[in-house]
């Protein structure tokens, strides 16, 4: 039983959208920078003619796989429900796009397909016996601001289009299949609770003004958002406060603590960060201001998880505006990520 | 969400060889954010070069080697992928095509890629007409920074 520790090519979007990666130097890239092994795979960044998966590419993938002695762990897979233009695509049609992509995981070795959170639970159990007939398992994303478990507060509506409860629909579903072919992927950024260097930096380049960040940094995360937006709105005008309120009213959807109740059911994880900073009392140590990996790790063990944490970098859209000498080095962003989850005890 | 969505260097005037003169100029673009999608989801451009916006019955696309096609011929791609590695070409009609030099180029893609049902706007999104190209985009529609690129 063992943490073990993958990479997403979200991670190095920047190096792929400029041309100076292609799948094989994404893998290559993990087996050298960070010696280890996982790889997570955004299926329509690499796989050209979607979903008509060339025979070229899937001998391809599975060769630099096997001569970096890699394991593809998840692909994850979407659902444009526009796709036909004319309707909406029906349950019936979304079931096809996720068996078909169930069928191209499998081609290219991956164990698991991460589907969206917005994906119904009944589009999953239909897909079921092709996951079961190919071994593929279908993993759900936990993502922020879906709760993992519902209290009084939790409010009961979410901006992206899944019923609050859809964690507990999932496990009904799988405890009621008995499958062993479903369960969840969880994302990191459920349990983001404050901000980064980048972040700051962003706002006063976009026009902030240098008392508000400085009253943001020094307060955010000691009193409730809505609090702080309402201090902040009678110190410096709500005209500041709306073009900061992203950053002000950040916050996650459950705590670390949590992850016991879905651990049995994780198949991997989505380590979502956006910046790594340097630990001042730990030589070559770093950590994540904005999410609580230490206690994340702490209930991801005691819960018993054996699986992959693969990174998963979204900082670089705040530095897009800077040149591109100080944009946000992935690479290295990745590999002091990985520094933590070897620290934390991942293998 | 890439830092630029519109290549540079792209921008120069299109020749049509049928009739012996510039109808128009093109430059390239890329897909703004980490992945392709279907063709059929490509609704609109929104394009404004050197402040005139040119409207969507003036804008060809072309990609994956076929001739240029207008946004409503992109809605039967629904099995046609966009590589996201690839750029396509937007063709802008103009007669005579742009001056020598320098130009200011925003395009900003109306996009129906999504992160699956988005009841709503899902309804409105494929009814006729569809959803009106704005300068902000659709869903995530890039940048709207212009582009300075030079006509040589």
């Amino acid at each position: 039983m063992a943490i073990h520790r993958g990479v997403s090519s979200y991670s190095y979007q920047n190096l792929i959208f400029d041309r100076k990666m292609d799948h094989r130097d994404f893998i290559r890239t993990v087996r050298e920078d960070l010696d280890t092994d996982g790889i997570e795979l955004i299926d329509e960044t690499f796989i050209d003619d979607y979903p008509f998966l060339s025979e070229e590419f899937e001998y391809d993938w599975k060769n630099t796989i096997a001569r970096y002695n890699m394991k593809s762990v998840t692909m994850d897979i979407y659902l444009d429900v526009l796709q036909f233009r004319d309707h909406v695509m029906n349950y019936a049609e979304a079931t096809e796009r996720l068996k078909r992509d169930i069928i191209i995981a499998s081609r290219l070795g991956f164990e698991n397909v991460r589907c969206l959170i917005s994906i119904p639970v009944p589009v999953i159990e239909a897909a079921l016996p092709t996951a079961e007939k190919y071994n593929v398992r279908i993993g759900q994303e936990i993502h922020a601001p879906m709760p993992l478990v519902l209290k009084p507060d939790t409010p009961n509506r979410l901006h992206f289009h899944a019923p609050i409860d859809e964690v507990d629909r999932m496990i009904e579903m799988i405890e009621r299949t008995g499958t062993k072919h479903a369960g969840f992927v969880p994302d990191m950024g459920l349990f983001q609770h404050g901000l980064t260097p980048i972040m700051y930096a962003q706002a006063l380049r976009s026009g902030a003004p240098e008392e508000a960040v400085a009253f943001l940094k020094e307060k955010k995360g000691t009193l409730p958002n809505a609090e702080l937006q309402t201090i902040m709105t009678e110190q410096f005008g709500a005209e500041i406060v709306a073009k900061m309120g992203r950053l002000i009213m950040t916050q996650g959807s459950a705590e670390p603590k949590e992850l016991l109740k879905v651990c049995p059911y994780i198949l991997s994880i989505h380590g979502k960060f956006y910046e790594m900073v340097e630990d001042p009392t730990v030589p070559g140590g770093y950590y994540d201001p904005s999410t609580d990996y230490a206690e994340i790790f702490k209930y991801l063990q005691e819960g018993g998880f054996d699986g992959y944490i693969n990174s998963e970098l979204e900082g670089q859209g705040y530095c897009n505006d800077l040149p591109d000498a100080e944009m946000l080095d992935e690479r290295e962003q990745v590999r002091r990520q990985h520094e933590m989850f070897k620290a934390l005890g991942a293998v | 969400m890439p830092k630029k969505t519109t290549v540079p260097g792209s921008l120069k005037n299109y020749f049509c060889d049928k009739c012996q003169k510039v109808i128009g100029f093109q430059f390239d673009v890329r897909l703004p954010r980490y992945r392709g999608n279907m063709v059929s989801l490509i609704n609109g451009y929104y394009v404004n070069v050197d402040g005139v916006e040119y409207p969507q019955d003036q804008i060809l696309f072309i990609l994956n080697g076929k001739g240029p096609r207008t946004f409503a011929q992109l809605k039967s791609a629904v099995w046609e992928h966009w590589n996201y590695r690839d750029a396509a070409t937007l063709l802008v009609l103009k007669d005579g095509g742009l001056e020598k030099g320098e130009h200011s180029v925003i395009a900003t893609v109306s996009n129906f890629e999504q992160y699956g049902y988005m009841p709503g706007k899902d309804e409105k999104r494929v009814a006729d007409g569809g959803e009106a190209v704005t300068a902000q985009g659709t869903g995530f529609g890039g940048p709207a920074e212009p582009m300075i690129m030079t006509i040589e």
